[in-house]
This record gives C-alpha cells, structure tokens and sequence, in this order.
C-alpha cells in the first residue's frame, strides 16, 4: 500500500514541482537499446510537463521525478531492461515520488492491466487499470491516446437525435461479443449498427479509417457522428482508444468492460458522460439505453464532446489532467472543484455558485451592526445615531469618520445609546471605506446607512433586519432602482422613476452579509474599486453588481419607500437629481457591465411588506403598524 | 550474494553504456533528436525532428491483439459487474431481506433494523430479495455463524456498526461491507460501503437540527481545535488579531486550552486524528464548526459520492497570501464544504431513519447505473434521499438546483383544479385562471359522485378533465398529464383574479423551491398542552400556505406521492386538513425555508371556503401533532414577510401599475 509521503511543501502557491530527467540511450550489454527512442507522444508529454507551472529544473526542488524512458507502450519494451534502466535514474530511490505514464499495459496472452515493468514505489499514470491493480488514490487512470485526434479534422456535432441508436465501431472484438452485438442488431434492425474490419479495400486505403457492414463502407472516424450510443468493449486490453474517438463525436460511450476503471475516475463524474453496462448484462443494452430520457440522452452527448475536449484531446490535456489530480491529492485543501472539473463552459458561465447557499436563517438575537460613514456633518450625524439606536435588534454602531482634516467630536459630545459606539478614523477619504470588512464588524449582518438618513422610522429599518434574515445572502434595501436597456442608444440606462419593477437597491440604507464587504474590498473584478473611488459616485451600483454576480438572486426592496427624502437636505441617492446625476449612474452601468462582462442584475417584480401592511386589520395588533411613507 | 555480484556486473556494464547524447548508433534513423534549438528556454529540449518521431501506437496495432473474454473474478477484490446479481433488483425492484438477529443486539442495531423493516425496502421473501442484510455487531465471542443462503456472499450486505467487530467470524467473499471506519487497506471502492461511526444516542430519525446557525465564523472563534484523546479538546489559541487583513500572521499567542469535557469548542476547523477511536469526533465536529480536518488514514467517504475535494482538509495555521483574514477567511470556501458534510450527516432526510435510507439508497443507486443520481444530488442541499432518482436523474427538471445550472424555470404552469364530493364546476375561477398569460393547460381532477357536466367554457388553453372517485390526498398524484414544472393548485371554491395569479406565478419563478400561496397558516408550540398546534387566525407571521391556492412545482407530487410513509398519508385521507400541513412539512423539510406569502384580494374572506374554518376542529390540531411526530422533528420556518407588487398600494395613478386588479380595495 502506497500513500502520500515526501512532497513539501511548496508554499505559497500550493503547486507541485516536477523534474523532468534529461534524455539518455540505455543499451544492454550486446549494444541493442532497450527501447525504441522516445515516441511522438511522450515527447509531446515531457514538453507539455516542461512548458507548464508545474515544471522546475532544479532536481533538488522538485516533489515529483519523470523519467525520460518512454513506456507510453510495453510492447515496445524490454521489460527487465528497461526496469534496470529505470533504477540508474539519480533519484530512483525505489521509485518513490517518481511518476511513469503508460497507455497500452501487459502483453499476450495476459494483458495484465497495469504496466510489467517493476516499477516499485513509483506512481503509474496508466491507462487500461482494473480494480486488482489500481492503486485506488495513488496511481492515476488515464485514457488512451488516439492518434486519430490530430490526424483527423472532426467539426463539432451538436447533441439531439442521430441516424443510429446504438453503434458498434471497434475491428477486434471477441468472437462471442460480436455474435451478441449482432443478436441486438437483428433484433432491433435499422438503429443497431455493428461495424467489422473491411476486408476488400484497395491497397492505398488506410483500413484504420474504414469500416464495414456486411459490403457497406463507412468513414471512421465520421461514421460516429451518426450514432447517439456508441459501445466501447474491453479488447485484449481493457483501456481502448475508441473511447476517445466516441466522446469526440458526442457519441455516449457505452462501456461495456468489467472492472475498468474510467480514465480520471477520481475526479471526473462518468455518471453524465456515459453508461456502464456490466458484460453479463450486453444482451439487455438496448432496453437499458431506451429508458434514458431524450434529454439525458442530449445532455450526456454534450458532456462527452465536453470531457473529450477538455481532457481527451491532445497528450497534453492528459499530461496537465494528470499532474492536477496528483496536485490535488497532495494540498486537497487547495484542489479544484467537482464543478470546475466537470461542468462544461457553458453551465460554469451561466451557473452560479452562492458561497452563501445554506438555507440558514440567523439566528435574530445576533441583531446588526449599523455602518453609518460621514464626512462632517455632525448634527445629522447624532440624528441618525440616535434613530437608529432605537431599533430593537441593533447590537453595535461603527462610524466611519472619513475626514482626514478633522478630527471627530469629544467622546462627551456624542449621544449616549444602549449598544457599543465606536469610530473609525480613515487614512483617506473613500467612497470605498464604507463597505471595508472592519474586525469591529462582530454580527453577519451589516446595515450601511449614510449620515443623512434620519427618515426611516424604527419600524422600518427593524422590519428590513428581519427580511434579510429571510434572504441573508440578498442586498435588502429601502428605495428601488433599475436598469434598462436603451434599444435606441444600444446602451444600459439607469431609471429612477415610479417603475414595476426593481434590479438594485440604494445603500444609503441595506442590509447585506458581513461577508461581501471581504468581496468588495479584495475581489471587486477590474478597476472598478479604484474607478468608484476616483469617481465619487456609484459605490451602491458596484455593490449590487458584486452581490448579484456571486449569488445569481436579485435584490429585495422592502416598504414602499421611493427616495431618501429629508427636511435639511435636498438630495436624492444622496447626491442630486439633475440630469449629469442620471447620465452619471447610466455610465457607471455601462462601465461595470463591460468589466463583469455580462449584465448579473436580476430584475423581478416584488418588494417586501410586512404580512398584513395595508390589510383591513387592526393597526395596533399589527407588528410593524409604522411603516408606509414614501 | 552472486546474484548481488552479477547485478553489480550488469550496471557497471550499463553505466559503461551510457552515452549521454544520441546519434552515435545509426540504428536510430530518423527519430535522433538533434539537440535543443539555440535560445530555446530551459526544460525538455525542441527537437528540431520532433515530427519525424513516431507514434507510440502503430496503425493497426491495436487490431492485431488478440482479443478475450475475462469475466470470473480473481482475487479478493469485488466490483460492482462481477460480485453482485443485479436480475433481481432490476426485475422485482429493490427488496431487502433482514436475517432475524441470533443474539441480542445493540440499540442502534436495532433500531436501524426496526427502521429497514418498516420501510418500503423491505420482503419477507429471501427468494424475493435482490439484498440480504446480515449484521455483524454482537459482542465478543457471540458472532452469528455462516447464514443459510449466504452463497459466497453474494448480494449480501454485512452491517458492521464498529469497526472490526466480529472480523474473523469467516470469510466475507462477496459481501459488500458497510462498515464504520474502514481502512483503506480493506475497503473495495465502488464496492463497500463506508458509514460514520455512530454514538449509541445517534436519533435515527428527525433529531436536532444542526448547531450550525451562521454562514461565517463568529470573529472571536479559535481558528483550530485538535481532538485529544479520552474526548477533549485542545484549542490552538489562534485568534482573529493574529491574521490581519493584510494576510500576515503572527505566530499563535495565547495559553492554549483543554477541555476536559467533550463539549466542542468554538473553533473554525477541528482536527481529528485518524485513528478509529476518534471517528465519532468526526460526527461531532460536522455539527457546529465550520469544517474538519482529518488526518490522513481516514476514509470519509459515503461510497464514493463525497469527493476528495468537497471534503475540506486543512492545514494548522495561515498559508500567507491566501485570503486568512478573520472577516473572509470563512466564507471563501468553508460554508460550501461544510455544507456537504451537514448532508452527509444525515441532515438531509426528514422521516425516515437516516442511516438505513442513506445506505440503502447508495446501493439502489449503483443497481440502477444509468439511471442513478449524479454527484451533484448528492452533494447540495437537500441531498440525494430528498431527490428522487425515479423522478428524474437530471438536476434541471428539479426545483432546487436551477442556479448551479444557470438555468430558469419555464414560462408557463398548469392549473390543477380539485373538485372534490360538494364541488360546483368552478366556472369563473377557470376564467380567471385561464386569462393569465403564463397559463399553459388546466386540468380538473373532477373527484365527485356527479358526472362532470357535459361542456365547459370556452378557454384559450386546453382544458382536460380527469374522472375518478379519489381519495384526499390523490390531489397530489404526479399525473402524467401535467406538461409544466409550475402547478397552481386549485380547489372549486378557490376565488382568484387573473392579476391574483400573474403576479404569484412571476414570484414563484423567483423562488421555485418554495410554495407562493395566498392564505396562511401558523404553526405553534401549545405550552399547555404540551403539543404542537396551528391556526388560521391572522398573525404577523405564518409558516404554511393553503394548498388550495398555491404555485409549487410539479416535483412535489411526486416527492408527496413517493416517499411520505404510509401512515403519514392514511393520515392525510383521515383528516382532510391534513394535505395542506404535509405537503408544508414536505416542502419545508426539503427547503428549510418558509413558503411566500402573495396578497390577496378581500373576496377570499368574503368567500370564507370551508376549507379555511377560522377555528380547526380538534382532529385538524392533532394532525399537525402526529404530522411533527412522523417526521421525527418540527421543519416549518416562520416567515413576517408579504411579497407585494412593486408600487403596491402606492399612491400614484393606477395606470402606470402592472397588477391592477390587487389594488382594489
């Protein structure tokens, strides 16, 4: 038994280093080398190894060893020769942390499914392993190479319903699988194909691109493309290169060979790529692949072209393939996703990942933190302080005092409130230091309130705590905007007006989740940060954005609340109404579009109210009898 | 030694033979590298020749290997094709057959038993089973001998609830173990089943909720917590200040702590040796921390459906550079792996005993291949015993996973309308209903002793009456008739708007996991009386929506229809309230969230459908007792929220609001 030992780490960017040994000729004593020169493939392998993050040439920084002996074939190889040749390698040391890829394993009359080479402590990235010889989390399966990859020029064909339902392609089969295969084509005609070697061809044609039905020719690998089940049979050997050329042609392999274990098994989910159909069981493949609904059938076929193109296609998909897996096993803490291994582009580009996708609800005796940021305007300021603090389920206030020329008032000065009260003094004054992760900030929920916002009654701001404890991972905010689409100008338009519906939220006034200050703070994509700063607006559009693009979930407005309206000041979203203001908005838009290069904003249709709000009810036994004003 | 000494020979030749570069021999024609092209960056050379190599898999190589059947297994080793008779399964469904237990048996032995026998697993028949389950647990000395149809093992399942119990009774050939902690050296993947190793006061079913109440660490939380032996733990003393936001860490301050108690401390991750005496830590710290690190040795893994990666390992200490800040450092990436884990321990199944069905369902879904769950039903919320593969085995036609998909709900629902022993065709409600935009067919369930009359009105979508005497609870019959994911379902007396259902229907399609209803129930905890009880008097809140008008998607049926234990559904056709509070507990339990709550207009009180009586009798209260008690736990979720129109109420012209028909007072 094998485990993990010996690689250091490598910090900080969690990557092993692989050492790749210099080219020699081992010969034997009579002078014959002991195997052929490195072939295509391997050579395309090593400099795969060598042009990637992983490779070092230091031997004494390295974690992992890669001989320059090709066994790509045991065919081609003298089995104790080349086993002395590898045990001359400078860090041999029994192998240990050394890794040798092999595709075609075992020889007549075995086939032994693991390569004959004593190989010790070292590593086998092999394909063709069964389960007697996989060395289950420490040797790697990989698929074999098809050479017809590069040589054959096939143009994508997109998933749905094909000529044949089930076809059958490979020349070598035993004699008993090929009289099943052709019992399933008798039975069920026209949709099962079985393919054989051609036996009349000319002379100047490949018979490896051909095959026959009966005096039927057929172009392979083309003639795929016209099945949606394709069998892949154990041959001699139980990896076989037809695999690769199944999954190329969006054909869903049906494999059909006991034991095997699928190329990157540990890692890639073959449930969505393919069928395995025990051997014992090929007389009822047809009735197993009918029960397959249509669109399982599409989405399979799509999965295939995906794996295949991915990890299938060249030497050097496998190569990079195979060092992440062992990268993986090695700093697991640090590993890639099931997702970012087996999602094609198109669901990882549409699909979203909520960090925060536990369906928990807060407990609500944490209560809120209130973030109120100011410049200089004191007395609005102890207004908002001492609204606020009339709210139930406040637990702390931060100020964020954003002054540099002026220091905050006395401590005596400021109005005495129930929670703790602390200020923060910023180095520069930044629009972003409102949504900076501070370790003041103890509760998960954060309500970022402007200095100027002394309209929101207790009832309101208490209620909207307790909506986003409902939607802890959403932006809940008071007045609503949108975006739209100006079809004339072909360009996004901010709107403010009395609309149906809503796509972001002001955060003069929102609750959100602690954990999207971190977001803003260190992954904002782009300039955006830095643009919002320079620019001293739209901080509240970024925001949505960021929340919209994490989660996928649209904002929720809560109360009728339309604007930030204020005896003392004549602002609206805090700066003002006129048209700059609008044009302004409607860039920032356009700008933080283009840098998430999509548009994540979700538009929906509802708000918020308490349950009976306007309900022919008694206003005293309501809950939050204050809420209302526009 | 000669052959010591004839191996010293023979490298001393070969060493001899070692010539560093090529193209000495001329044997090597065209495939001589020629050496590195000038200013080539260093690494593996560009041979200049490259192209002229030849490819390791010569043109009709592959052809020429003679082929052969290999079919009898070999070895110890079991896989899934060779060592399991899967005709059974296949043609008689999945029946499991319960060897009685010789010996007295432990408790959670028992109970797990209990469990498999009263579940729709289990036969009588051994002839009739595809699954023959043996357990191994008695004490010392008291192993049960060779069973009697026991032929190799084959299709048997040997329960082994602590590690290594009864090991050497004999030879377990065939037989897939589930085990407790297996080790690595013994555990055939694909094969054999690994369990947790579970605390005698393990609930089989319901039990509490998880302690994990927080998506992120509270910034006072230990980073590390490291399992000792005789059941406490030690806290490594690390906290927030010690990683500032600038990612460098200081090195660990502060006395470091024991706790002799088992209690867990507040820690971000514990770490757990991986000796079998410390598994049932594992357990433990899946309850409130927000991840584990285990120390290798350990298998974690259900039968394969947790992957490596999802389940989080974790160094001691800050990687610097790597995001260690005490706001973020929790909520990157440990929410998501915890949340795997809190599946894996049992959270995600309601009513029935947790660790039979887990099992169970894990080697259904290996019978079943093709047509089994894929990882990510398994591996996010509500998990793989709440998605049903008989349903469907893709995650798009679930309500729960339409975001990892990047994916919506369709446009359209069907209407479901029930018209039970004293229903009238509802007429205008069908008008009302079939004027929405978003409607795609109504279906009336006409479940009365009257004929259903012979026409009926004219709509714009087809309309399809199904006839039969049905009892209550057929109203959630997964009917195959029903073309769309969005049901609203409907009673004869039901009174709606057609504004009253566009504007439900566009909320449902923001959250298609829950219900959106219009009238409300709440649920209570009857401190006289010592039970839980319900009401429909008005409150400020509500956990439950009525099903005689609601959006929910079609997936309910069938969950409804297939997994509630018959009892709980005998229930329902008892008490005819009862619907309603099941398919809440239903729903609830999958989503852990409240259903939504629409408004609706004055004419549902107007109406005042017996179905909505202003005090439930007393059988409707006990139902939700006996409802709670089935389930094992209480899963509704309160909700204080109403969602409303945009501009509802709001006082602006009507003509620029969308939903016209709510305004009306």
């Amino acid at each position: 038994m094998c485990l993990w030992s010996g690689c250091q780490p490598t910090v900080p960017k969690n990557k092993i280093k692989v050492f790749i040994y210099s080219l020699k000729k081992y010969v034997d004593d009579s002078g014959v080398p002991v195997s052929n020169t490195i072939s295509r493939e391997y050579n395309e392998l090593l400099t795969a190894i060598s042009d990637s993050d992983y490779y070092t040439d230091d031997i004494t920084r390295a974690c992992l060893f890669v001989p320059s002996i090709d066994v790509l074939n045991q065919n081609t190889l003298r089995i104790k020769e080349t086993a002395q040749a590898l045990a001359q390698l400078s860090r041999w040391d029994r192998g240990t942390n050394h890794l040798l890829f092999n595709m075609l394993p075992g020889g007549p009359p075995d086939y032994n499914t693991a390569l004959d080479v004593p190989r010790d402590r070292a590593l086998l990235a092999g394909g063709g392993f069964s389960t007697w010889t996989y060395r289950q989390g420490y040797d790697v399966s990989i698929p074999v190479y098809s050479p017809l990859s590069a040589e054959v020029d096939l143009p994508e064909k997109g998933p749905g319903p094909r000529r044949y339902f089930l076809l059958s392609s490979q020349m070598a089969l035993h004699p008993e699988y090929r009289e099943e295969l052709g019992a399933l084509q008798a039975k069920h005609g026209e949709s099962v194909l079985v393919l054989d070697k051609c036996t009349n061809l000319s002379e100047d044609v490949l018979s490896v691109r051909k095959r026959c039905h009966e005096h039927q020719v057929f172009d392979y690998p083309q003639v795929l493309q016209e099945a949606t089940f394709c069998v892949v049979l154990r041959g001699a050997r139980l990896g076989q290169a037809v695999l690769s050329d199944v999954l190329r042609a969006g054909c869903v392999p049906v494999v059909i060979a006991d034991s095997y274990i699928l190329p990157f098994s540990e890692v890639l989910d073959w449930k969505r790529a393919s069928v395995v159909v025990p051997e014992e069981k090929m007389a009822d493949v047809y009735s197993i692949l009918q029960s397959i609904p249509q669109r399982q059938i599409e989405e399979m076929q799509r999965q295939a072209r995906w794996f295949w193109e991915a990890y299938f296609q060249s030497i050097k998909a496998i190569a990079l393939a195979t060092l992440q897996i062992i990268n993986d096993r090695i700093y697991p803490y640090a590993a890639i996703s099931y997702e970012e291994w087996n999602d094609p582009p198109t669901v990882k580009w549409g699909s979203v990942s909520n960090p925060l996708f536990l369906p928990l609800i807060p407990p609500q005796s944490q209560g809120f933190t209130a973030i109120v940021l100011t410049y200089d305007r004191v007395e609005s300021l102890f207004r908002v302080i001492t609204e606020v603090s009339k709210v139930p389920s406040l637990s702390k206030l931060l100020v964020v005092w954003n002054n540099q020329n002026k220091s905050p008032p006395e401590e005596s000065l400021w109005p005495k409130i129930r929670v703790p009260l602390k200020v923060v003094r910023t180095a520069e004054n930044k629009l972003s230091n409102r949504f900076f992760p501070y370790d003041e900030i103890e509760t998960e929920a954060v309500l970022a309130i402007d200095d100027d916002i002394i309209m929101l009654t207790s009832d309101e701001l208490q209620f909207g705590y307790e909506v986003w404890r409902e939607f802890p991972d959403r932006l809940v905010g008071y007045p609503g905007r949108l975006h739209l689409w100006d079809h004339e100008m072909s360009k996004w338009k901010y709107e403010s007006e009395w609309t149906n519906e809503v796509s972001m939220v002001l955060t003069g006034a929102a609750f959100y989740h602690k954990y999207f200050n971190y977001l803003y703070t260190y992954k904002m994509p782009g300039d955006i940060k830095n643009w919002v700063d320079a620019h001293m607006n739209c901080e509240d559009i970024a925001m949505n954005f960021l929340v919209a693009n994490v989660t996928g979930k649209a904002v929720i407005k809560v109360t009728p609340r339309k604007k930030f309206k204020c005896p003392e000041c004549t602002a609206i979203d805090g700066l003002s109404l006129d048209q700059t203001h609008m044009v302004e908005r409607s860039e920032c838009i356009n700008k933080f579009a283009s840098v998430f290069g999509t548009m994540p904003l979700k538009v929906v249709e509802h708000r918020a109210d308490p349950v009976l709000y306007k309900d022919d009810f008694p206003e005293k036994l309501k809950s939050f009898p204050n809420i209302g004003s526009l | 030694m000669q052959s010591c000494r004839r191996k010293s020979l023979w490298l001393a030749l070969l060493a001899s033979w070692l010539l560093g570069l090529l193209g000495i021999l001329p044997l090597l024609r065209l495939a001589v590298p020629t050496g590195p092209r000038a200013g080539a960056p260093q690494g593996w050379p560009r041979w200049l020749d490259a192209e002229l190599l030849q490819s390791f898999l010569q043109p009709g190589e592959l052809p020429e290997d003679a082929p052969q059947l290999r079919r009898a297994p070999r070895g110890g080793s079991c896989d899934w094709g060779a060592c399991f008779d899967t005709s059974k399964c296949r043609s008689g469904g999945f029946k499991v057959f319960v060897y009685p237990a010789a010996e007295p048996t432990s408790e959670m032995q028992h109970k797990i038993l209990a469990s498999i026998e009263g579940s729709r697993y289990h036969t009588v028949s051994p002839t009739e089973a595809c699954l023959h389950l043996l357990t191994l647990d008695a004490p010392a000395g008291a192993c049960s001998l060779v069973p009697p149809k026991w032929n190799g093992g084959k299709n048997h399942l040997v329960l082994r609830l602590h590690p290594a119990s009864c090991s050497g009774t004999f030879q377990l050939g065939w037989a897939m173990v589930a085990e407790a902690s297996p080790t690595v050296d013994t555990f055939r993947p694909g094969f054999d089943v690994a369990l947790p190793l579970l605390p005698e006061a393990h609930p089989v079913r319901g039990g509490a909720p998880g302690q994990l109440r927080q998506h992120s660490p509270h910034p006072g939380a230990a980073l590390l917590a490291l399992a000792e032996e005789r059941g406490g733990w030690r806290v490594a003393a690390t906290d927030s200040s010690a990683c500032p936001w600038d990612g460098h860490c200081e090195q660990d301050h502060g006395p470091e702590q024991t706790h002799p108690g088992a209690a867990l401390p507040n820690a971000t991750f514990c770490l757990i040796p991986g000796r079998r005496a410390d598994a049932l830590r594992f357990l433990q710290a899946l309850q409130p921390s927000l991840g584990a690190a285990l120390l290798r040795g350990y298998r974690l893994d259900q039968g394969g459906h947790c992957s490596r990666q999802e389940a989080p390992t974790a160094g001691a200490g800050c990687p610097p550079g790597d995001a260690p800040h005490a706001g973020p450092r929790p909520a990157s990436a440990d929410p998501v792996s915890v949340g795997h884990l809190l599946l894996l321990s049992g959270e995600g199944h309601p009513y029935r005993p947790r660790e039979p069905a887990f099992l169970l369902q894990i080697i259904q879904d290996r019978i079943l291949g093709a047509s089994a769950h894929p990882s990510l039903l398994w591996n996010s919320p509500p998990g793989a015993l709440l998605a049903l593969p008989t349903f469907s085995t893709s995650p798009l036609d679930f309500p729960f996973y339409y975001l990892q998909q990047g994916s919506r709900p369709a446009g359209r629902f069907s209407a479901l309308i029930w018209v039970g022993a004293t229903g009238q065709p509802p007429l205008k409600l069908i008008q009302a209903v079939a004027g929405s935009q978003h409607c795609a067919q109504i279906l009336v369930l006409w479940s009365n002793d009257k004929p259903p009359p012979p026409s009926w009105p004219e709509t714009a979508v087809p309309l399809l009456v199904i006839e039969g005497h049905r009892k209550v609870s057929a109203r959630f019959f997964p009917h195959s008739a029903i073309s769309t994911d969005a049901i609203l379902s409907l009673d004869a007396h039901s009174s709606l708007s057609t504004s009253e259902v566009d504007f439900a229907f566009v909320v449902w399609q923001s959250f298609p996991e829950r219900m959106v209803g219009f009238l409300t129930w709440s649920h209570f905890w009857d401190e006289a009386q010592g039970r839980w009880g319900y009401t429909a008097e008005r409150v400020n809140e509500f956990s439950m929506v009525l099903t005689s008008a609601a959006f929910y998607h079609r997936y309910y049926h069938t969950l409804f229809t297939h997994s509630l234990p018959k009892a709980l559904r005998r229930l329902a056709e008892a008490a005819p309230h009862c619907v309603d509070v099941l398919m809440n507990f239903l729903v609830a339990a999958a989503t852990k969230l409240p259903p939504i709550k629409v408004p609706s207009g004055r004419r549902h009180e107007d109406a005042s459908p017996p179905r909505v009586p202003g005090d439930l009798g007393p059988a409707a209260r006990d139902c939700i007792d006996r409802v709670a008690a089935g389930f094992g736990h209480m899963p509704l979720v309160s909700s204080r929220l109403r969602l409303d129109p945009v501009l509802f109420k709001d006082p602006v012209s009507v003509l620029r609001k969308k939903y016209r028909g709510l305004e009306k007072p």
